[in-house]
């Protein structure tokens, strides 16, 4: 199945010398130009892989985006209040199977996820293992410190297996609502859901703004890595630039708010927001609420019945 | 700075939620009476570039980059209400497209640096820029220093978030069910690692874009600067603040000094160690050092602020007050007489160089 239908292939490619392992070409750290660049690069192929995604058929991508809007809600909810990893693990296996339902490639759905924030956070609460800062029964023993003792406490590593199991499952959820809901019906989801309508009219062309202004930055970033000679960095000059560069891009945005003002005067626009979208909530979405209500409930039952 | 979903109990992530609605309404009302009808194009382009903003990668030394937020960069471009919006925008679209920072959490996030990163930051902007042009470079310095202020501030209003976890939610056999560092570990990580290095690269782009700004596009600086005058020169001249205050408010203080004879005892027996509760501090003995140097020094005027053999502790609180005052207000002359101030301002027809 191919994961980019819409994506041109030099987009999702790496570049050569570019590879992170070092195999190819002569590894050397990116300077803030290039970091840039291919953070703009990367804003935009998550947005396009997102919209090959959504318009894939699947699971997910049948669900109403208002219905899978509050599901998911729900469904964080219900992951935070859970105190048990053995719940968290088994939803997370939920989560992995609903993204293969969904037609999600399921190696790139687990690296999404897991890169980087359940894995900085698993590295972060190592030494919460330690008795020194979660007190508890030691089940490792490490030696002394200073006259203590020191060892890796059962407290410990519950809790940094809580933590990162809850991280993953939280953002798997959110991943899955992104990936299968286009931006525009997600907009109009949260519409329907009476959200102030002024707000999603700034989240909506917030959104939409986002790419222009980042083709903006990515030519000026372009046209300053072609006219470098050399990698060796000028910190202060390379400070101005940015500095240069971020004050150059707030002028265009002032005056590119002049003009979309203006367009949308010319429109018709008295200051009132008009959506065009109607939901039907049909027999699937039915079966999905009911679907996630039992999964939110049995999530709940057993972690009353397991006890704190 | 952002907070993935997880870390925080549902609890925090409602509380916070809760607190940051009125502040959006009041965001609301705040800017739409300022820009009325062209409030939606100027706030979500304000929110996009706020998302651009947070990709510059900031080059430091040793060649390795930083990004900023540009929360208090956007309250100085355009208005702390504008900011608290715009930031909110950018952080919803983070957390919901991008998946950075968590999408229960979103009201703390939007606590930390779409409310008090700006209020605090601009705060400070303002604070510094009272009577200062619009081109003068202290506008652009008063920037940085509100953006090194505001984010340290928003670190250690999330460390106190992440601290509190801990303590708050855990189970019966003290398992954390949250972020499991303690206030005494969340506090002094973020603080080192904000006010080394992500405040400088804050302060460096909040700085450096004013000054840009200043030198290329000042008609953008004056949309949230109007009424604000252009160059040094056509600053009105500014009422002084009176002798007769200064004297006043000193004159407050200096009377209120034998307050201090209120308080009992000393601290960490400071004038006399064996005073010190040892118990208290569970020590066996006065440290070695303590003791040692306690009452080194001798040859002061007034030792303890003691006057005639302390029959009169008021008196002597009161006339100590004086002297050093006055002791300061003549060192500060001659610091500020040695750096040349009186000259510049006797000769203001000198040419700038």
């Amino acid at each position: 199945m191919s994961t980019a239908a819409l994506a041109p292939e030099w987009l999702t490619a790496r570049e050569i010398a570019l590879c992170p392992c070092g195999c190819i070409g002569k590894r050397r750290k990116a300077n803030f130009v290039e970091k840039t660049i291919i953070g703009a690069a990367n804003v935009l192929k998550q947005a396009m892989f997102s919209a090959d995604v959504a318009s894939q058929p699947g699971l997910l991508q049948r669900i109403q985006p208002a219905v899978k809007v509050v599901t998911m809600l729900a469904l964080l909810m219900a992951t935070a209040v859970v105190r048990h990893l053995s719940i968290l693990v088994a939803l997370y296996a939920a989560t992995l199977a609903i993204a293969v339902a969904s037609g999600l490639p399921l190696w790139f759905f687990v690296k999404r996820v897991w890169l980087f924030i359940p894995i900085f956070t698993g590295v972060i609460v190592v030494p919460a293992t330690l008795n020194l800062i979660t007190p508890g029964r030691v089940v490792i023993p490490l030696g002394t410190w200073f006259g203590h003792s020191v060892g890796v406490t059962a407290q410990g590593l519950t809790s940094a297996g809580l933590i990162v199991a809850r991280v993953a499952t939280s953002i798997s959820l959110v991943v899955l609502l992104t990936l299968t809901t286009p931006w525009n019906k997600l907009l109009a989801a949260l519409r329907t859901m009476r959200v102030p309508k002024m707000f999603v009219l700034v989240l909506g062309m917030a959104y939409r703004y986002i790419f222009y202004l980042l083709e903006t930055v990515t030519d000026m970033y372009t046209a300053r890595k072609s006219r470098t000679a050399n990698h060796r960095n000028n910190t202060s000059s390379g400070r101005a630039f940015v500095a240069a560069t971020a004050g150059a891009t707030f002028g265009k945005a002032h005056a590119l708010s002049i003009e979309v003002h203006d367009a949308m005067v010319a429109r018709g626009y008295t200051g009132n927001a008009r959506s065009i979208d109607h939901f039907q909530i049909v027999k699937r979405d039915v079966v999905w609420v009911l679907a996630c209500s039992v999964t939110i409930a049995a999530t709940l039952g057993v972690n009353y019945a397991l006890g704190s | 700075m952002h907070i993935p979903d997880g870390y925080l109990s549902p609890a925090t992530c409602g509380a916070f939620g809760v607190v940051m609605v009125p502040i959006w309404a009041r965001a609301g009302r705040g800017v739409r009476k300022v820009v009325t009808s062209r409030y939606v194009p100027l706030v979500a382009i304000g929110a996009a570039y706020c998302f651009v903003v947070m990709m510059f990668n900031v080059p430091i030394p040793d060649g390795t980059t930083a990004h900023a937020v540009g929360g208090v960069l956007i309250a100085v471009l355009l208005g702390r209400w504008a900011a608290v919006i715009a930031v909110s925008v950018a952080l919803l679209i983070q957390a919901l497209f991008f998946g950075d920072g968590g999408v229960l959490a979103f009201g703390a996030n939007a606590f930390n640096m779409a409310f008090v990163m700006p209020m605090v930051g601009y705060g400070v902007y303002q604070l510094l820029t009272r009577r200062v042009s619009l081109t003068s470079p202290r506008r652009a310095a008063a920037a940085g220093l509100g953006g090194y202020i505001g984010l340290n501030v928003a670190a250690l209003v999330t460390a106190v978030e992440f601290g509190l976890q801990p303590t708050l939610f855990h189970t019966a056999d003290g398992t954390p069910l949250y972020a499991p560092f303690h206030l005494g570990q969340t506090i002094p990580t973020m603080a080192l690692a904000h006010l080394a290095v992500a405040g400088f690269v804050e302060a460096i782009l909040t700085a450096g874009v004013i000054a840009y700004l200043q030198r290329a596009n000042l008609p953008v600086l004056r949309i949230n600067h109007s009424g604000v005058a252009t160059t040094d020169e056509d600053l009105v001249a500014a009422p002084k603040l009176g002798w007769r205050w200064i004297a006043v408010g000193m004159g407050t203080m200096i009377a209120l000094t034998p307050l201090g004879l209120v308080a009992p005892g000393s601290a960490f027996g400071e004038a006399a160690p064996k005073a010190l509760n040892l118990r208290k501090y569970h020590l066996n003995a006065v440290p070695d050092g303590l003791r040692r140097y306690a009452g080194w020094w001798h040859h002061t005027i007034f030792n303890g602020y003691d006057f005639a053999n302390d029959k009169h502790p008021a008196i002597g609180y009161l006339i100590s007050a004086v002297f050093g005052i006055l002791a300061i207000a003549i060192v500060i002359a001659i610091v500020l007489g040695s750096l040349g101030v009186y000259r510049r301002h006797q000769r203001p027809d000198r040419i700038p160089a």
